[in-house]
C-alpha cells in the first residue's frame, strides 16, 4: 500500500485543472512538503549511493537537501547552494498548515512531521560540522531515518502515519475544490470523497477517468466497481465507517471533550524547579530528561508512556512527592516538590499559567491526562522537550 | 489440640510478666531466648523471635484460636504510629511482651505488645545510599541489633534503647548499606550485605553477637582460583553483585544456612560481564558448622541476568508431599516472575511455575529500550510465601507489571552511585498481583486471585486453615486455604508491603501488621485517586502504622 501511496502521489488527479490557488490549500500545502521531502531524500541518496570525492560535494549535498527543507525563509538557507525543492521547503508548507487556527484531525500527524523535518535538518546541520567521512555518514543516516518519518506510512493514522497517513486518512486528502460527501452512505456521484468526521473513508471515481489514476496522496486498501463509478477505500476505511454506526454518540463526545483540562503551573514555580531538579533528581533521570538510572522524565518517550499507562496529571504528582527522589522519598518541602512538578510540566511543554501547582494534593489533577502534547513548540525535537528558563 | 495450645501461650505470657517485672536489667541473660529456644521457636506461641518465625523461614503456625469460622469477627486491637519518611517493611519481633519494630530510616521502637504503648524510642540518621527500607531487628542476650542504612550493626539495651556497641559492618560503605533483619544462629549474628546495584560485591557474614565481631565472610563472587570464577569475563566479577538482600534460611540439624545471592551488575549491560555469572541469582546452601564457611550446593535461577530479576524471596525449607511421598523441599520465588521448588539436599529442581506474565525475557535490553515482563518490582518479591503441611500447599503473593528497559553503551563505577549500564525501566500498562495456592503435590496452582494491585506481603498461614496476606492498596486479607474464598479484610488505608506475625498475649492471639508510604517499591500511581479497596477507599497515606488484631 505504501509504494502505491509513493509512486503514484506524483501523478496528476484527474480533471483537476488547478483552480486559483485559494488562501488556504491545506492538501496542496502537504503534496508540497512531500515533493520538498523527496527532493532532500534524493540530495542524501544521490551522495550517499555515490562515489565523490572531496568535502566540497558532501557539503553541497548536505546544504542542498537542508534547503529544500526548512525553505529560503529560515537562517539555515544557502542560497549558493541551490535549492532542489520549491523555495518555500518543507517547513515553510507545514507551518502554513499549522498556522491555521483550530486543530483537525491531521493535526497531530503533520506536528510529528514537523518535529522530525526539525531533527533531520539538526543532523544535516551537525553533518556540515564534521571531519570524518564516518560521522557525516552517520549524521545523514539519522537525517534519512527523520525524514522516512515525516513520509510516514499510508496504513497508519496519528502521529506516526507522517504525512502519507494524514494525506491516505483524513480530509487532507481530499484536494482543495474537490466534491465530498458523507463517508457513511454509498457515493451517489463521482468524483467525490466519502468523509467521516474528518477521517477518509473512500474516493469515488468516473469509471471514464479512473484509468487516469489514483489521486495524489491516496492510498487504496479495497476496491470496488460500480457501474458508473470505482470506489477506492482508504487505509482507514473501516475504521471510519464503524465511527458513522456511533454516529449520534460521537457528536456528544465530541461536545465534552472539548479543550482538555491543562495542568496548573507558573513560570516562576518552574524556573525555581529547575534548581531543584539538578540539585536531587538530574543524577538519575540526566541532565536531558531522558533518563539515566531512573527513566526517562520529560518529551516523547515519557509521555507516551504515560498516555499508554493512562496517567494522569495526578498519578504523576504521587510519584514524585511520594517516591521520589527514589533514594530519600519524600525528603523535600511541599513547595520543593511543587516547584519540581512546574518544572516537568515546562519542560514537558505544557504551557505555564496564573495557577500554581498544588503544594498539596488536588482532585483536579486527575482530571489532567498525559500525552504527547499537539502543538508544542518543542525546543529540542529530537527528544521532544521544551527547554526551560 | 486449641485448648492446649491455648494454655502454652497463657503459662508463657505469665512467665513473660513475672520475669519482666522481677528482673528488668540485670539477670536479663535467662530472659532471653537460648540458642535451643531459637531452634524450638515454632512451638512458642507466645513469642515471635525470628524473621520469619523459624529457622525454616516458614510463617506458619499450628493451633491457632484464629480459625475460618471466627477470623471475620477480628478487630483491630490497636496502632501505633512510627516514622512515615519511606516504607515498613519490618517483620516484628515479639519478645515477653514487648514488641520490637523499624522504620525506614532505621528508627527502632520498643511498644507493649498488649496496647502498642511506647516503652522506648531509638532514632537514628543514616546517610542514605540507595533508598530508605529496614526488615526489623534481632533480639537476643538483653540487647537488639540492628543493621543500618549506614552499613552499621548496632547492639542496643533492650529496655532503655540505648546503643551497647556499634561496628562497621561493611567493608564498603560508600557502596554497601543493609536492609536485611539479622539472624541470630548460636553465637552469632548473620547478616546479608546490599550492595547489588551500587558496585559491590555482596557477601553474608557472622559477627559474633556479644561484641560484634567479625567472625566470617562469604562473598556470592568466587575469586581468582575458586570454582565458578570463569562464568565471569576479563575483572567484570570485581563488581559483580549478588547482594543478599533479605532472609535466609537454617537447617540447624547439619548448621546448614541457605541463601539467596541477587542480580549481576551491571544489572542491564549483560556484554560486559560474558558468561553465567555465578552465584549471582543463586540459591546457595552454606555449610556454618566450622570456622569457615564451605559451599554444600548452588542452584542458579537466571544465569547471565540482565533484567534485576534476583531470587528476592526469602528460602522456606519444608518437607512436603511430592507426587505421594514426603521429600526436603526449599522454595525461592524471582523477580522474573518464576515460583521454585528444590531438594533441599541436593538443590536439584524438583518444579518451577510462572506465577506472573513473562515475555522479552531473552532479550538483553538495548539502549532504544524494551518492553520485558516483570517489572523491576515484579514478579515474586521480598516477602515471599509461607507452607500449610494441612494442605500440602505454599501460599505466595506475586506482582503483574511489565517494563521498558534500557541498557547503555558502557557502565562506569563511581562510588555510592547506581551501577546498572542502564535505567532502572518505567512502568508499561498494568501493575496488578495475584495471591497463588500452589499444590505441592503436582507443582501446580491450587487456586489464584487476580488482584487489582501488586502484591508483596509475604504469607502467614495457620493450620485452623487461614492464610493471612496484605497488598500495596492497604488491604490486610485472610483467606481461605481450601479455596481462596476471602473470609476477612481490613483497610488500613497505607501500603502493606512487610509480612504478617503472630503471637498470644494476655490469653489472646494477635496478628501485627505494618502499613505505610508507598515508597519506591511500589510507585503505584493509582493511590491517589482512592483505589479501589475490597472495602472503603485507599485513603492516602500520611502515616506508617504498626496495627494488631485480635478476635473479640
Ligand atoms: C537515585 C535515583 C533517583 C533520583 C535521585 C530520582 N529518581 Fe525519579 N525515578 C528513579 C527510578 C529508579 C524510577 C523508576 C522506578 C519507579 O517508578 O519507582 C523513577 C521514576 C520517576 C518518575 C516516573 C517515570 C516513569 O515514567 O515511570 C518520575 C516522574 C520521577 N522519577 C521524578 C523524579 C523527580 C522529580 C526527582 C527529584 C525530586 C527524582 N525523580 C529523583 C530514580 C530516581
Amino acid at each position: 500500500m505504501r509504494t502505491v501511496a509513493l509512486s503514484l502521489a506524483a501523478l496528476v488527479f484527474f480533471g483537476s485543472s488547478a483552480p486559483p490557488r485559494p488562501a488556504r490549500d491545506d492538501h496542496g500545502s502537504a503534496m508540497s512538503a512531500l515533493a520538498d521531502v523527496r527532493a532532500a531524500v534524493a540530495e542524501i541518496v544521490r551522495i550517499e549511493d555515490g562515489y565523490a570525492v572531496g568535502h566540497g560535494a558532501y557539503l553541497r549535498a548536505a546544504h542542498r537537501a537542508m534547503n529544500a527543507l526548512v525553505g529560503r525563509r529560515d537562517d539555515g538557507y544557502a542560497p549558493s547552494f541551490g535549492d532542489p525543492g520549491d523555495g518555500i521547503g518543507t517547513l515553510g508548507h507545514l507551518d502554513r498548515m499549522l498556522d491555521q487556527s483550530g486543530s483537525s484531525l491531521w493535526t497531530p500527524a503533520v506536528e510529528g512531521a514537523k518535529a522530525n523535518v526539525l531533527a533531520a535538518a539538526a543532523s544535516l546541520q551537525s553533518s556540515l560540522g564534521q571531519k570524518e567521512m564516518e560521522d557525516y555518514e552517520a549524521d545523514l543516516t539519522q537525517a534519512l531515518a527523520s525524514l522516512a518519518l515525516v513520509v510516514g506510512r499510508a496504513t497508519e493514522t496519528g502521529v506516526l502515519g507522517g504525512l502519507d497517513g494524514a494525506l491516505a486518512n483524513t480530509a487532507l486528502g481530499v484536494p482543495a475544490g474537490a466534491t465530498t460527501v458523507s463517508g457513511c452512505a454509498a457515493p451517489n456521484r463521482a468524483p467525490a470523497y466519502g468523509i467521516v468526521a474528518g477521517r477518509l473513508a473512500y474516493v469515488a471515481l468516473p469509471r471514464s477517468s479512473a484509468s487516469a489514476g489514483i489521486p495524489n496522496g491516496f492510498a487504496v486498501s479495497r476496491v470496488e466497481v460500480a457501474p458508473a463509478w470505482v470506489v477506492l477505500y482508504a487505509p482507514a476505511a473501516r475504521a471510519a465507517i464503524a465511527l458513522c454506526r456511533a454516529g449520534s454518540r460521537m457528536r456528544r463526545m465530541r461536545a465534552v471533550a472539548a479543550p482538555g483540562a491543562q495542568p496548573p503551573y507558573t513560570a516562576a514555580q518552574a524556573h525555581a524547579g529547575s534548581a531543584i531538579y539538578r540539585r536531587a533528581c538530574l543524577q538519575c533521570h540526566g541532565a536531558d530528561l531522558q533518563g539515566a538510572a531512573g527513566p526517562a522524565v520529560a518529551g516523547t518517550e515519557f509521555l507516551t508512556n504515560a498516555q499508554h499507562n493512562k496517567w494522569t496529571l495526578g498519578d504523576m504528582r504521587t510519584t514524585v512527592f511520594e517516591n521520589m527522589p527514589f533514594s530519600n522519598p519524600g525528603s523535600l518541602a511541599p513547595q520543593q516538590y511543587a516547584d519540581v512538578m512546574a518544572f516537568l510540566l515546562a519542560s514537558n511543554c505544557y504551557a505555564a499559567g496564573t495557577q500554581p501547582f498544588p503544594t498539596a494534593a488536588a482532585p483536579t489533577l486527575a482530571k489532567v491526562k498525559l500525552g504527547p502534547i499537539h502543538g508544542a513548540r518543542l525546543s529540542n525535537p529530537r527528544l521532544g522537550t521544551c527547554s526551560v528558563r | 489440640m486449641l485448648q492446649r495450645t491455648l494454655l502454652l501461650g497463657l503459662l508463657a505470657a505469665f512467665v513473660a510478666t513475672v520475669s519482666g517485672v522481677g528482673t528488668a536489667r540485670v539477670g536479663a541473660q535467662s530472659a532471653w531466648p537460648s540458642a535451643d529456644a531459637y531452634v524450638a521457636a515454632d512451638k512458642d506461641s507466645a513469642n515471635w523471635i525470628l524473621p520469619a518465625r523459624n529457622y525454616s523461614g516458614n510463617r506458619y503456625v499450628s493451633g491457632a484460636q484464629i480459625t475460618t469460622a471466627n477470623v471475620g469477627t477480628l478487630k483491630r486491637a490497636w496502632t501505633a504510629n512510627v516514622d512515615a519518611r519511606g516504607p515498613l517493611e519490618v517483620a516484628p519481633i515479639v519478645w515477653n511482651g514487648t514488641m520490637y519494630v523499624t522504620s525506614s530510616h532505621n528508627d527502632v521502637y520498643a511498644l507493649d505488645a498488649q496496647t502498642g504503648a511506647l516503652k522506648w524510642h531509638f532514632p537514628y540518621k543514616p546517610h542514605v545510599i540507595a533508598f530508605s527500607a529496614n526488615r526489623g531487628v534481632a533480639i537476643g542476650d538483653g540487647k537488639v541489633y540492628e543493621a543500618t542504612l549506614d552499613g552499621h550493626l548496632i547492639a542496643l539495651d533492650a529496655m532503655t534503647g540505648k546503643p551497647v556497641w556499634n561496628v562497621v559492618a561493611a567493608h564498603d560503605v560508600s557502596n554497601t548499606f543493609f536492609t536485611m533483619q539479622p539472624v541470630p544462629y548460636k553465637n552469632m549474628l548473620l547478616l546479608g550485605a546490599s550492595n547489588g546495584d551500587w558496585g559491590g560485591i555482596g557477601y553474608l557474614s557472622a559477627f559474633d553477637a556479644a561484641t560484634g565481631k567479625r567472625l566470617w565472610d562469604w562473598k556470592t563472587i568466587p575469586g581468582p582460583g575458586e570454582p565458578g570464577h570463569n562464568t565471569w569475563s576479563g575483572d567484570s566479577w570485581k563488581r559483580g553483585g549478588g547482594a543478599i538482600w533479605s532472609g535466609l534460611a537454617i537447617d540447624p540439624t547439619t548448621s546448614t544456612v541457605y541463601v539467596d545471592a541477587g542480580n549481576p551488575q551491571p544489572d542491564f549491560l549483560g556484554t560486559t560481564r560474558k558468561g553465567a555469572n555465578l552465584y549471582t541469582n543463586s540459591m546457595v546452601a552454606i555449610d556454618i558448622s566450622g570456622a569457615q564457611p564451605k559451599i554444600k550446593w548452588y542452584h542458579q535461577f537466571i544465569p547471565h541476568d540482565t533484567h534485576d530479576w534476583d531470587p528476592a524471596m526469602p528460602p522456606v525449607l519444608f518437607t512436603g508431599s511430592v507426587a505421594g511421598s514426603a521429600r526436603s523441599l526449599v522454595a525461592a520465588g524471582d523477580k522474573g516472575g518464576n515460583f521454585w521448588v528444590l531438594d533441599a539436599g541436593t538443590g536439584a529442581v524438583v518444579y518451577h511455575l510462572a506465577v506472573s506474565t513473562q515475555k522479552g525475557q531473552n532479550t538483553e535490553p538495548s539502549r532504544k529500550g524494551d518492553i520485558a515482563c516483570p517489572n523491576t518490582n515484579g514478579g515474586v518479591e521480598f516477602n515471599g510465601g509461607s507452607y500449610m503441611p494441612d494442605t500440602n500447599a505454599f501460599y505466595v503473593p506475586s506482582v503483574d507489571q511489565c517494563g521498558i528497559w534500557k541498557s547503555q553503551g558502557t557502565a562506569t563505577y563511581v562510588a555510592g552511585q547506581f551501577y546498572l549500564g542502564g535505567a532502572f525501566p518505567a512502568l508499561y500498562g498494568p501493575s496488578t498481583g495475584y495471591m497463588n495456592a500452589v499444590d505441592i503435590g503436582t507443582g501446580k496452582f491450587l487456586w489464584r486471585k487476580h488482584l487489582a494491585f501488586p502484591q508483596i506481603g509475604g504469607a502467614l498461614s495457620m493450620s485452623t486453615g487461614v492464610v493471612f496476606t496484605g497488598g500495596v492498596n492497604g488491604d490486610f486479607t485472610a483467606y481461605d486455604a481450601k479455596s481462596g474464598e476471602v473470609l476477612w479484610h481490613y483497610p488500613t488505608g497505607m501500603t502493606i508491603q512487610a509480612p504478617a506475625g503472630t503471637y498470644t498475649l494476655g490469653g489472646k492471639q494477635f496478628v501485627v501488621i505494618a502499613a505505610g508510604p508507598a515508597g519506591v517499591n511500589f510507585a503505584d500511581p493509582r493511590f491517589n485517586k482512592g483505589a479501589p479497596t475490597l472495602e472503603g477507599k485507599y485513603s492516602h497515606p500520611t502515616a506508617a502504622q504498626i496495627s494488631a488484631f485480635t478476635l473479640p
